[in-house]
């Protein structure tokens, strides 16, 4: 793919970008050994964004020729002259905010063939069917997902960008007494397969490590209903982070009514929580979803969003920096090539504290550790529901009986508020795909976090 | 080269890099979208595409590979991938192509957009919305019109051109009031026309009236076994426990499903019939071709609570040896009953009005639980409050063997045609 459209620069006119984009996908799936998946695609062509006194053209198309560029930008053009045309809604132009960056983080090893990947799912797979072979069903999937974007603005911005994002996702079903159970675990990060994967009996520990989860919720009891002393470990912590905080201050959903419209400035949260929405770079490790320069062409900033309990800034692109007169964030991003840039998180996560998993369990006398989410949503007053994977019962600072799932809810500002312990470790998790109104890729991450947090009942 | 010679084209470009039996779809789109964004029309769109899908078996070898784009020599390289990748599946009988049929041009919708009306609608919209519901907050709203014109060809001698037209939309909204903020809902439609105001379609104008109501919710206390009404809008949410999921290849190849062993008989209560009606009028939005190339028909899945058919692909039908279904699903039309939203409310001592759930997937079983959003407590027959952090626990196999009535009237989505249902057994938990 072409990674630099400052050639056609010339032909941009008032605000206008163009950007070329492929995703790439392959994807190989498991099921009882059948082999149910077997294939790859790409999807690319250019897209142009056109904003004229407020009202905003887009247009997209197959290509990356002349022609192609020269149609896009005509299209967008005259989608913003119909808009502004009877709109008339006279505002000044965009601020002029130039960034430039070129991140390639393709793998230098040779590529595996289709074959190969296809083998080493079907290694996993015959390691499960041999050892687990009670076991009811089984799922082996790989799934690589390559972004490729090159960008060039009026204002002077360009970019080039490639970020691979691979997953290696194995399920098994067992039953207890007729009734269906369910286990599964992946691994997911930045990077091309080759980079993240070495050979299959590396992944046996983890493979073992799903049965005996799979086991142990067999085994499970469900927790009781009400609002209960919990330890969410860093999956349902990251989910919380993203879902039920990271949306109610995306500046797009914050001009929609979302509860933090009212909350610039207060305390949101106990003192030791802070949450950041990361550009790129977190502690000092790279993140899931490296962005240097958003899909608007502005160079991306952390967004602080919880600092020390407090909310102090919304995640924002262009037009809300512009409306509410604050920084920019570098919050644009699209997803497909026919995607407008909207705004969305990148890497967020609930920063480390600074205690030991170990003396927070033990200082629980009668709650939970609720490990692993299997879906979340939530909603603009914050108020949240997850499902939970698994976990444990915690009985006078001691794990007891295993969990077999739970659905848990709340208010995400009033559970803040109750945070009293938080790990000094934290981990990510970047198999998470956002989908507000486009599908697109999320990281979030997070420390054990010691809480009070409602537990659905049966 | 024609859309239909490049299709051709790409069949052969199968066949010559080497596959025995060879599968070719290209979709032609194009799309025209209006959005709002924070009660403001923000954005005209515009976009073209061209995907093609290529299958290749070759020695009872299983691959495929997509791109989009025209140009001949990707498409070469495509075609050859998904021949190479064919090579890494094991041989497998149960991969296969549709058998000839004969060939077919469909043709329904419209042609083209009329922009102009789309704008008016969406602008109308706003306005009534502004001056019925000053406190509502239309987050997002969307009006698209899609035009898809599908070319399907396979080795065996399927042909079939299939051209769709229409118009969709979407709103996204939630109500606020100084500091209060009101749980999010939303809505959406399918249509062949766009005269008719946005705000009198569907459940749009009761939805955004309840919104302001449920500004103001009250918890509820404790934790009963009762009744809910689900409306239309919100059904799909367990409806699909059966439709994408228990139906389906992977849980009756893997032999996960509650259904596997109920062919033929009762899955839900007398009185529920479900279709799938994908070239009926009412679907705005059908299919005339399955993902598998065959032509679509209009399929009962439940009749009378009976279940008729499952819902296997040709892989699936070949991998369990159950029967292919004849359609791909979707497209629901549930038949009416015969009661008011007030009759089928008049019995239950203590239950919910269900507008929307927020909650996990369901597991294998069909065990769910979640919140209840947008919701009302019924109390002796009368809805009465908007509910906060109510959540619902229920099976929903149980649920569906114990529908409690289904209304008269319905909701036309477009996609879709839903009346409300109300179900018993299902646990109601408060704070």
């Amino acid at each position: 793919m072409k990674k630099d459209l400052k050639e056609y620069a010339a032909l941009l006119g008032g605000y206008s970008e163009l950007r070329l984009q492929e995703n790439r996908n392959a994807n190989i799936s498991l099921m009882n050994g059948n082999l149910v998946a077997n294939g790859q695609t790409a999807a690319g062509g250019l897209s142009a964004r056109v904003y004229r006194n407020g009202a905003w053209g887009f247009a997209s198309a197959p290509g990356a020729d002349v022609e192609t560029v020269k149609k896009v930008l005509a299209a967008a053009a005259r989608n913003a002259e119909f808009l502004d045309s009877r709109l008339k809604k006279g505002l000044p132009p965009l601020p002029s905010l130039p960034g430039s960056a070129v991140h390639d983080l393709s793998t230098r090893k040779n590529r595996k063939s289709q074959k190969e990947l296809v083998d080493f799912a079907t290694e996993i797979d015959g390691y499960i069917a041999g050892k687990y072979k009670a076991l009811k069903g089984r799922r082996v999937s790989i799934q690589g997902l390559d972004m490729e974007k090159a960008y060039v603005n009026s204002y002077g911005s360009s970019s080039y960008s490639m970020t691979p994002r691979s997953t290696l996702r194995v399920v098994m079903f067992t039953e207890k007494d007729g009734v269906p159970v369910q286990a599964s675990d992946y691994v997911c990060s930045v990077g091309h397969f080759e980079d993240v994967f070495s050979e299959p009996a590396a992944l046996f520990s983890f493979v073992d490590g799903i049965y005996e989860k799979l086991r142990r919720s067999a085994e499970g009891v469900y927790p009781e209903a009400g609002l209960k002393e919990c330890i969410l470990d860093a999956d349902l912590a990251g989910i919380l982070a993203h879902e039920a905080v990271g949306h109610t201050t995306e500046a797009d959903l914050v001009l929609g009514g979302s509860v933090s419209a009212g909350l610039m400035g207060k305390v949101v949260a106990s003192p030791m929580v802070n949450l950041t929405d990361f550009a790129h770079t977190c502690l000092g490790r790279p993140c899931h979803i490296p962005v240097y320069v958003d899909d608007e062409g502005v160079t991306a900033k952390d967004a602080v969003i919880i600092k020390d309990g407090v909310l102090t800034s919304y995640m924002h692109n262009r037009e809300s920096a512009a409306h509410f007169g604050a920084a920019p964030t570098g919050n644009a991003r699209a997803s497909e090539f026919s995607d407008e840039p909207l705004i969305r998180m990148r890497n967020t996560a609930i920063l480390p504290g600074k205690d030991k998993l170990a003396d927070m369990v033990s200082s629980v006398k009668d709650g939970y550790y609720l490990a692993g989410w299997t879906n979340g949503q939530a909603d603009s007053t914050s108020e949240f529901t997850f499902g939970v994977m698994g976990g444990y019962e915690i009985k006078n600072g001691k794990f007891a009986r295993s969990l077999r799932g739970a659905t848990v809810s709340g208010v995400a500002f009033e559970l803040l508020k109750t945070v009293t312990m938080l790990s000094s470790d934290m981990s990510w998790s970047a198999i998470g795909m956002c989908g507000k109104k486009q599908s697109i890729p999320a990281a979030m991450g997070g420390p054990a976090v010691k809480c009070l947090i409602n537990i659905g009942g049966r | 080269m024609s859309d239909k010679n490049t299709a051709l084209f790409c069949l052969e470009s199968l066949k010559q890099a080497g596959a025995d039996k060879a599968q070719c779809v290209l979709t032609n789109t194009e799309k025209h979208e209006f959005n709002v964004d924070c009660d403001k029309l923000s954005l005209l769109r515009t976009g073209y595409d061209t995907s093609i899908k290529f299958t290749a078996i070759k020695d009872g070898r299983r691959g495929t590979a997509s791109l989009n784009g025209c140009a001949r020599p990707e498409i070469e390289k495509a075609a050859a991938s998904a021949v190479e990748f064919s090579k890494a599946s094991p041989s497998d009988p149960a991969y296969d192509i549709a058998p000839a049929q004969p060939a077919k041009v469909f043709e329904s919708g419209l042609a083209a957009p009329d922009l102009g009306a789309m704008y008016d609608r969406l602008s109308a919209l706003l306005a009534q919305a502004r001056a019925k519901y000053p406190r509502l907050k239309l987050v997002q709203a969307i009006v698209n019109f899609n035009r898809k014109t599908e070319y399907f060809l396979n080795s065996n001698g399927v042909d079939f051109t299939s051209s769709t037209g229409y118009y969709d939309g979407s709103v996204f909204f939630l109500s606020q009031d100084g500091k209060k903020t009101s749980s999010f809902n939303y809505s959406g439609f399918t249509s062949r026309e766009m005269e008719k105001e946005l705000i009198g379609r569907v459940s749009i104008d009761t939805l955004f009236r309840q919104s302001a109501e449920q500004l103001d919710t009250k918890p509820l206390n404790g934790k009963f076994e009762g009744e809910i009404i689900v409306t239309p809008d919100c059904l799909i949410n367990f409806l699909q426990f059966i439709t994408a999921m228990a139906l389906r290849d992977a849980s009756l190849i893997s032999g996960s499903s509650v259904y596997k062993d109920k062919l033929g008989r009762q899955i839900a209560s007398p009185g529920f019939t479900l279709h799938s009606r994908p070239v009926s009028y009412e679907i705005v939005d059908g299919y005339f071709v399955t993902p598998d190339g065959f032509e679509a028909e209009n399929t009962t899945i439940i009749e009378n609570g009976v279940l008729k058919t499952f819902l296997l692909s040709l892989y699936g039908a070949n991998k369990t040896g159950l029967p292919r279904v004849s359609c791909s699903a979707g497209c629901d039309v549930i038949e009416p009953g015969d009661k008011t939203l007030e009759e089928l409310a008049a019995p239950i001592k203590k239950g919910l009005l269900v507008t929307r759930v927020s909650g996990n997937n369901p597991n294998e079983s069909g065990d769910f639980s979640g919140v209840a959003k947008n919701s009302y407590y019924i109390e002796n027959g009368k809805i009465l409050y908007p509910v906060s952090e109510t959540m619902i626990s229920c099976n929903i196999p149980k649920m569906f063997m114990d529908i409690r009535g289904i209304s008269k009237e319905r909701v036309d989505f477009g996609s879709a045609v839903y009346p409300w249902l109300s179900f018993g057994g299902v646990t109601v938990s408060g704070k």
